[in-house]
């Protein structure tokens, strides 16, 4: 599925390279655990999308019920996988900070929201002119 | 077998972790195998366009999955964080945090995987609006997180505030009940935001000229059925912050949890019933725009009477805390 590995490198690329840039200019900054937790946890994140991805194409072309379960045991098993870096950070708070590693997990949701919104904006915002 | 305090938040936060993420992962596959069961309605009808509609249900997946998440850092965070403060208070508001983020986690999964499906539908219908429709389709799913979103802080809030001053009867039960009110409410919520979503993904298929004002409608009918889960919110915030008298008698400890499960159920209803509402007219806008006034106020009065079920049950909830 050539869409799904074109979405998964755009997204995933995003994420990283943001969590990147954030987490270096916090590590120059001094803050080191903040943008390690960062990355740590965009890694993870970046991570389960592209696990999230190769599952889909099991889940199409199934019954109801099977696309249930196979959703199940697909959730079951990413989440144990994302729940290591919140495990690192409240285990090792000096090396990795429990908050950014939450917001790190996130950032693959964040960065797909923000550039459909972004697009939206610009669209609006050409309209006008 | 050692019976201690601290065995008994070990106990607790091991229970609370469980709930947590069990009933949090019941609402994201629920919502994912609903968006994936309408993906293959979507690519059976326009098998051309499989490789979009895979896209477009990966991406409302990845955001639908978002409550679920939530529901998981709270269940890592019981497990493995040590609690400063180790108290039989402490024990209940750990049951508390994982009944509020497991149930709370429940009607945004559901709600967020239907507008992922109706977009994967409207995008087999209309391809060439697919990037408006996914736009349309975040922005309904993204809302329909607000009342997990509510539930984690609730949630948070019972793991960390320091409830070891108070006494333990009755602030163990308005402690469990501040967890019920808000996660129970949140089903409702979840779910008829949920349906305002993912009937507007249907509308901006059929009418992508109409996509401005179903927008609107779509997020204003969303914003009335959070409304239940706000109330579910308050109750939780008064029976945590609110200073109790110490009382042994198991009436004044009833009567707080009570307070919480009357608004944590009586919001399940109207929150459905108003995305209901919702979902009538942002399905009707997308056919009859010019009625797009009349609609909405229909919708709002409609939505109104719905909610009073809900104001009763915050009132009975209000007296339990206040008067009985």
């Amino acid at each position: 599925m050539k869409e799904i590995r074109e979405t998964q490198k755009k997204y995933c690329s995003l994420a990283l390279v943001t969590a990147i840039i954030i987490g270096f200019f916090l590590i120059i900054a001094g803050q080191s655990s903040l943008g390690k937790g960062l990355i740590l946890g965009t890694l993870f994140s970046s991570i389960n999308f592209a696990l999230m991805g190769e599952v889909l194409p099991h889940k199409v072309g199934k019954s109801r019920g099977k696309t249930y379960l196979i959703s199940l045991g697909s959730i079951v098993s990413r989440y144990v996988l994302l729940a290591v870096p919140i495990v690192l950070g409240i285990r090792f708070p000096d090396r990795f900070d429990l908050i950014t590693v939450i917001i790190g997990i996130f950032m693959v949701q964040l960065v797909i929201l923000w550039d459909y919104l972004k697009s939206a904006i610009l669209l609006t915002h050409r309209k006008k002119i | 077998m050692i019976n201690d305090v601290q065995t008994w938040v070990s106990v607790a936060a091991y229970t609370g972790a469980g709930l947590a993420m069990g009933l949090g992962a019941i609402g994201a596959a629920i919502g994912e195998g609903y968006t994936a069961a309408q993906a293959n309605f979507a690519v059976s009808r326009n098998t051309k366009l499989s490789g979009d509609v895979f896209k477009s249900m990966l991406v409302g997946q990845a955001i639908a999955e978002s409550a679920s998440i939530f529901a998981l850092v709270i269940a890592v965070l019981m497990l493995f964080y040590k609690m400063p403060d180790a108290t039989m208070i402490k024990a209940a508001s750990l049951l508390g945090a994982g009944f509020c983020m497991g149930f709370g986690a429940i009607g945004s999964g559901i709600g967020s995987g239907l507008p992922g499906g109706q977009a994967c539908i409207g995008l087999a219908r209309q391809p060439s609006i697919g990037n408006r429709l996914t736009t349309n389709m975040l922005i309904g799913s993204a809302v329909c997180q607000t009342p997990a979103i509510f539930s984690m802080v609730v949630a948070l809030m019972l793991i960390f505030i320091d409830f070891s001053k108070a006494p333990l009867f009755p602030t163990w039960a308005a402690v469990i009940g501040a967890g019920l009110s808000t996660g129970l409410a949140a089903i409702g919520s979840g779910m008829g935001g949920g349906f305002a979503a993912g009937a507007s993904c249907e509308g901006v298929a059929r009418q992508p000229e109409t996509a401005g004002p179903v927008t609107t409608t779509m997020l204003v009918g969303q914003a009335v059925a959070q409304t239940p889960s706000i109330f579910g919110l308050l109750i939780s915030f008064v029976l945590m912050f609110k200073a109790f008298p110490e009382s042994t008698t198991f009436a004044a400890s009833a009567g707080l949890l009570a307070a919480g499960i009357s608004t944590g159920f009586g919001g399940i209803g109207p929150g459905v019933g108003n995305g209901m509402a919702a979902e009538g007219a942002v399905r009707w806008v997308a056919r009859s725009v010019e009625n797009a006034g009349g609609l909405m106020r229909i919708m709002l009065v409609g939505q109104a009477v719905s909610q009073s079920t809900a104001i009763y049950a915050m009132v009975v909830s209000l007296c339990l805390i206040f008067v009985v």
